[in-house]
């Protein structure tokens, strides 16, 4: 089965929020996650496919059928909360059974049936306990067994893990992962966590103010951002204003830069961009006649157990990097290879 | 862990609400029970063999099921409105439905009069369309007619009681049940219901005592005309057929009915605490 939008747009009412012209295909298996910053439109997608708000303009299509008239029940997509929303007042084995209770199935074959389900999520001991009985990553192991058990067309979580603590949010993130090639099911993920959607999407989607700004792999959108914003929110960066001097040859506030710069006439304005990882320290004498190398002191220190997180002041500004080393740095280099060149902000 | 308070503490503090329970209930049900008592106990036999007890017994406990009823019905649904209307709307909202709360039952009845009966606002618009003013301006006189002014300050009472206990729903509950495949309305039952069931049984139980005690509304809508326990106890106390101990094994009775409804909805709440 597929999850399609085609060409969707959804306002508020009595607002300018919304989203707008999205274009948008999950494949059979595969998992897409949808990021960006609160108020960007992520949730939106997800309830405009499950049906919870309907489309002002546009398609959405599951398996190539046009369901945006038809409720959300109507739809057989498995959904999964923010706050897990299980039945309080149902049994772990009632609230995994209850899709299939209101599907007519028999309370001998629906208990069978939630048991084998909450065994492949690792519950099925806590069957017969009540939901408050449970921790929240065991309650968001419910859930998913739950969204699972009517073997729906698609899967939609809605920032699973943002209640739970972060050792959990990482076994989680493979349970989910485990499950969903398991079902071999399309998945819409929507998070604001970036880490969690590079780590377990197949495609990931960053949205800004409604609208789609990139669509790729989580490699793509890392490597290749289509502009400032997405490199900001993905990952840590160094984001420099910069005009390309020459060929070759980028200026910036903290000085000139030897880069690709391809596609770009000299004279453009342009953003450039630098993952921290890929600075180089220096912790000896450091040759700033070269372009890409700066002498600097060090402005903050971030001790993150395998590497360390700084800021380098330099002349002009500060150069974020990630280094194993642990003594004092004293300049930094920036290889041509690591810059890349993004539109102006 | 906190500290304990001392006993002349707690003594200073309980002592104004034994005075407000002594004085308010113990010792006007005392003098009740020593009246319905004071012939030997005889007021018990006469109120058994009054056909007219047995009716107003039987008016009194299908008006105390019936308005009450019907109010927690109306009563979530008026909550289940509010709910989506934003804070401040809510609030403004939740002030002009509390206000039937602030009037006395006769005030309400003259209300419903001047709007219901034979020569109300409503019966004379309705005459114009063709009503006959004598069977609609009748309505508000009727059993019915007194279930539904009950029903104007029952109402509030439920909306207030219901309302924190649906507020509190986690509405995110009902899309997963939709998503799941339940109905609106399936999913309405079968997964909200039962969570605001407690706050209902207590929203039915007050009412049903509120109903089941009201007296002025009663008295100024439907004179002696509809028979309820509370009217049979005003022939009682009234200056023709005047019979105090029949009077005060009435009120017994009333208060033994009120203590009932009350006892139902503390057993259903602790049966599903």
């Amino acid at each position: 089965m597929t999850l399609q939008y085609d060409n969707v747009s959804y306002t508020y009412s009595g607002g300018t929020a919304g989203v707008f012209d999205v274009s948008l295909e999950i494949g059979r298996g595969e998992l897409l996650a949808i990021i960006g910053a609160s108020g960007s439109g992520k949730s939106t997608l997800l309830k405009l496919l499950a049906g919870f708000v309907k489309p002002d303009r546009g398609r959405i299509l599951i398996d190539g059928h046009d369901v945006g008239h038809l409720a959300p029940e109507a739809r057989r997509l498995g959904v999964v909360f923010q706050n897990y929303a299980l039945f309080p007042h149902m049994r772990l084995w009632e609230n995994v059974a209850y899709p299939l209770k209101v599907r007519g199935i028999s309370r001998d074959e629906r208990r069978s049936r939630a048991v084998e389900m909450l065994g492949r999520v690792g519950m099925h001991s806590r069957a017969d306990d009540l939901p408050a009985a449970l921790s929240g990553g065991q309650q968001q192991r419910v859930a998913l067994a739950r969204a699972l058990v009517f073997e729906p067309q698609g899967l939609l979580l809605d920032e699973p893990l943002s209640a739970l603590d972060a050792g959990l949010r990482m076994e989680m993130r493979d349970e989910i992962l485990r499950v969903q090639r398991q079902s071999g099911i399309a998945t819409l993920l929507v998070t604001h966590d970036q880490e969690e959607a590079l780590s377990i999407a197949d495609k990931v989607v960053m949205m800004r103010d409604g609208r789609l700004v990139q669509i790729g792999t989580p490699r793509d959108l890392y490597e290749t951002p289509a502009d400032a914003s997405v490199a900001a929110f993905v990952g840590q960066s160094n984001l420099w204003p910069g005009e390309v001097s020459g060929d070759g040859m980028v200026s910036t506030d903290i000085g000139t830069l030897s880069c690709d710069t391809a596609g770009w006439a000299p004279g453009a304005k342009v953003t450039v961009l630098v993952r921290p990882e890929r600075v180089e320290p220096i912790t000896g004498g450091v040759d700033t006649a070269k372009p890409g190398e700066f002498a600097g002191t060090m402005a903050a220190d971030r001790y993150l157990g395998p590497v360390r997180r700084l800021d380098l002041a330099v002349a002009g500004g500060f150069i974020r990097l990630e280094t194993h080393l642990r003594e004092p740095l004293t300049g930094a280099s920036i290889p041509p290879g690591a810059i890349r060149l993004l539109p102006p902000t | 862990m906190s500290p304990r308070a001392s006993s002349s503490t707690l003594v200073g503090f309980a002592t104004p609400g034994a005075i407000v329970f002594g004085l308010f209930f113990l010792l006007p049900v005392g003098a009740v029970l020593g009246g319905a008592f004071a012939d030997g106990g005889s007021a018990f036999r006469r109120l058994a063999a009054d056909p007219v007890f047995w009716n107003g017994l039987r008016g009194t406990l299908v008006l105390g099921t019936v308005a009450p009823l019907f109010s927690v019905i109306v009563g979530v649904a008026v909550a289940l409105a509010l709910l989506r209307l934003a804070p401040g709307l809510r609030t403004a909202a939740l002030i002009a439905i509390s206000l039937p709360l602030t009037f006395s039952g006769l005030i309400v009845a003259y209300g419903f009069i001047l709007l219901l009966g034979r020569a109300g606002f409503v019966t004379l618009l309705l005459a114009e369309l063709g009503f006959d003013p004598a069977v609609t301006g009748a309505f508000i006189f009727s059993p019915l007619g007194l279930g539904l002014a009950y029903s104007y300050y029952l109402v509030p009472r439920v909306v207030l009681i219901v309302l924190p206990a649906m507020g509190n729903f986690d509405r995110n509950q009902l899309l997963a049940a939709r998503s799941l495949g339940a109905g609106g309305l399936r999913a309405l039952i079968e997964v909200m219901l039962p969570q605001i069931m407690p706050s209902l049984v207590a929203a039915f139980c007050l009412t049903s005592a509120v109903a089941v005690g009201a007296y002025g509304t009663a008295l100024a809508l439907v004179g002696t005309q509809v028979n309820i326990l509370p009217l049979f106890l005003y022939s009682k106390i009234s200056e023709t057929g005047t019979d105090l101990p029949a009077a005060s094994a009435t009120s017994l009775v009333l208060v033994a009915i009120c203590a009932m409804v009350v006892a139902i909805g503390e057993a259903f709440r602790r049966s599903r605490g």
